[in-house]
């Protein structure tokens, strides 16, 4: 299979703390891959580790065949790599316009891309002019998750996508993940199984710092026992 | 038509503009109160018309300084301690260049532009190593080098060592005793310069990463920029205006003190923006008339205990006003504005049940 990412083994620390200890992760390309697990679990750093912003101490990260462990966190983003943090991690002080456009890493990208993101998220073409501050918690995730589609972005790590959003939010921006992986690959950190569920292909479980089991979503649906055991979902 | 879009272009700058035209109509007016002619005040043959100079030149420089903080404080995030030793190598150079070595105006500023640079690059040093409160407590330290050398009896000869260096005498063209009035105006005419380009920085793409960093460094770091670059810009183009300011102060006065070299002279550009509102640039020019009126029209008034005033009522606005007076001023009038709206909202339902 074409993987687009793959992490071999990763152990992270932060600090004096062992977080991840052996994260292998696999991701096919022009897939939705979730990962899961419980709190504290290591599914964020595994994630910043991909990014550099926790880099690791052994193991490797592949990205389109190419080894990014050690690279400085803008040059891996400038590789491909959008981020979509946790806590709708926007500019607050900057417009949605500017939110926007500081995510051009060409010039024009964001002329460019205008008609499908507002198609994605019809909400932001209106609130165009008004500062991150003003947005409800929706807005700020729609927003968050724009911003990283701005640039041509092979590869997008969404953390906690529907964290305190109300169901029918959800609902909107789970179609919206599901849209835009037409045109990139996408990893979700989720919490919620249900989204997870019924947005990813493909799995990983990550139990305190270890990625323990992976494979097709469908399969692990059926799997009620795996996912008693690792997810704590019936 | 073309009459109208000049003054529609014009409109979103009223402001701007009227507070322009009070600066330079002021030294005549003040003229005009005392029986002296515009002509007169041209010729600087009014008294109380050049003293009101003076107190402006020095509210423009302090206004130049306060920008400068409120770049790499208000916008870019970067707390300094050691700001004022930006203004105090481009006070001590100008005075010893011009002083010391014969140097010309021109050639004075060739050298302060590079001393800005350099001095930007210093704190660039310690950028990737050290954030917040670090770099904060690494630039006193460099500071504190800066004015231990000013002050050490080995520089005597150049820096006056602890009283300061005296006895500069700024070119005949603009000299503060001669020719005020010329100063007066190039002092504004470089305010306004220095207020239009960091406008134009703000706002422009580099200037929202600024922003960005402020915010959150590690989110613009995930979007791809290299944020150590954006900062050193902000440092560079702070410094440079820092260093012109001392450049200017030092034309004026007649003596640089060491004191500009000190904790002290930081603190002043952190109390002018705060009293104006981090983070506005507007905020920088209101916080700097204040900060020297209130500072003159309590030393004149009361005297020695002007300072504990002072101090009380910049206690009572940072607790009154949290966001200066500029910033508190946009949040309210946002906020009144949202009033009127949804009153003449309510209004409209009414007459049309009407």
């Amino acid at each position: 299979m074409n993987h687009l990412l793959e992490v071999q083994s990763i152990h992270t620390f932060i600090g004096q703390y062992h977080i991840l200890q052996g994260v292998d992760v696999r991701v096919p390309k022009g897939s939705i891959t979730a990962l899961l697990g419980r709190n504290g679990a290591g599914k964020t750093t595994t994630l910043k580790t991909i990014l550099g912003l926790t880099p690791p101490r052994q193991g490797k990260v592949v990205f389109e065949g190419r080894e990014i462990n050690g690279m400085r966190s803008f040059d891996i983003a400038a590789l491909g790599i959008g981020f979509v943090p946790e806590h709708r991690a926007i500019f607050r002080d900057l417009s949605v316009e500017e939110n926007l456009k500081i995510a051009e890493r060409r010039k024009g990208d964001y002329t460019r891309k205008q008609d499908f993101l507002f198609s994605l998220f019809p909400d932001l073409k209106r609130l165009i002019n008004l500062p991150g501050t003003h947005l409800s918690g929706g807005q700020q995730q729609m927003l968050a998750i724009a911003r990283a589609l701005v640039a041509d972005n092979r590869l997008l790590l969404i953390d906690e996508p529907s964290e305190g959003l109300a169901p029918v939010l959800i609902e909107q921006l789970m179609q919206a993940i599901r849209q835009l992986s037409a045109e990139t690959t996408v990893v979700l950190v989720e919490q919620n199984f249900l989204v997870a569920s019924q947005l990813a292909e493909y799995y990983v479980i990550i139990e305190e710092g270890r990625s323990v089991k992976q494979g097709k979503m469908k399969d692990l649906v059926n799997d009620k026992a795996t996912i008693h055991r690792y997810l704590g979902a019936a | 038509m073309a009459k109208n879009k000049f003054f529609s272009a014009l409109k979103p700058n009223q402001g701007s503009l009227i507070t322009l035209a009070v600066f330079i109509l002021l030294p005549f007016v003040v003229g005009l109160f005392n029986g002296a002619s515009p002509a007169q005040v041209w010729t600087n043959g009014s008294g109380q018309s050049k003293f009101i100079q003076g107190l402006a030149i020095e509210i423009f420089i302090l206004a130049l300084y306060a920008l400068s903080y409120d770049l790499i404080f208000g916008f870019t995030g970067l707390l300094s301690f050691g700001h004022s030793m930006f203004f105090a190598v481009g006070a001590y150079l100008t005075g010893i260049l011009l002083k010391n070595f014969g140097f010309s105006l021109g050639a004075t500023f060739g050298m302060i532009f590079l001393a800005g640079i350099l001095q930007a690059l210093l704190f660039g040093m310690v950028l990737p190593r050290v954030k917040g409160i670090t770099f904060a407590l690494v630039t006193l330290g460099m500071a504190s080098v800066f004015h231990v050398l000013v002050i050490s009896s080995e520089l005597g000869p150049y820096t006056g060592s602890d009283v300061g260096l005296q006895g500069v005498v700024a070119p005949e063209f603009i000299s503060p005793a001669s020719q005020r009035l010329r100063l007066y105006f190039v002092t504004l005419a470089i305010l306004i310069a220095v207020f239009m380009l960091y406008k134009r920085f703000v706002n422009s793409p580099t200037g929202r990463v600024c922003t960005a960093i402020r915010e959150n460094e590690g989110r613009a770091l995930m979007l791809g920029y290299n944020t150590f670059y954006f900062k050193l810009a902000a440092l560079a183009l702070s410094s440079l205006t820092a260093a012109l300011a001392g450049m200017l102060h030092t034309i004026y006065q007649p003596i640089v003190s060491p004191n500009v070299a000190g904790l002290g002279y930081t603190v002043t550009a952190l109390l002018i923006i705060l009293i104006g509102g981090v983070g506005t640039l507007n905020g920088a020019l209101v916080g700097a008339v204040v900060f020297r009126l209130l500072d003159y029209g309590l030393r004149r008034y009361i005297g020695e205990s002007a300072s504990f005033i002072n101090g009380a009522v910049y206690v009572a606005i940072v607790l009154f006003l949290p966001f200066g007076i500029v910033g508190t001023w946009r949040l309210k009038s946002a906020q009144i504005r949202q009033g009127w709206e949804r009153l003449a909202k309510l209004w409209l339902i009414g007459n049309r049940r009407d």
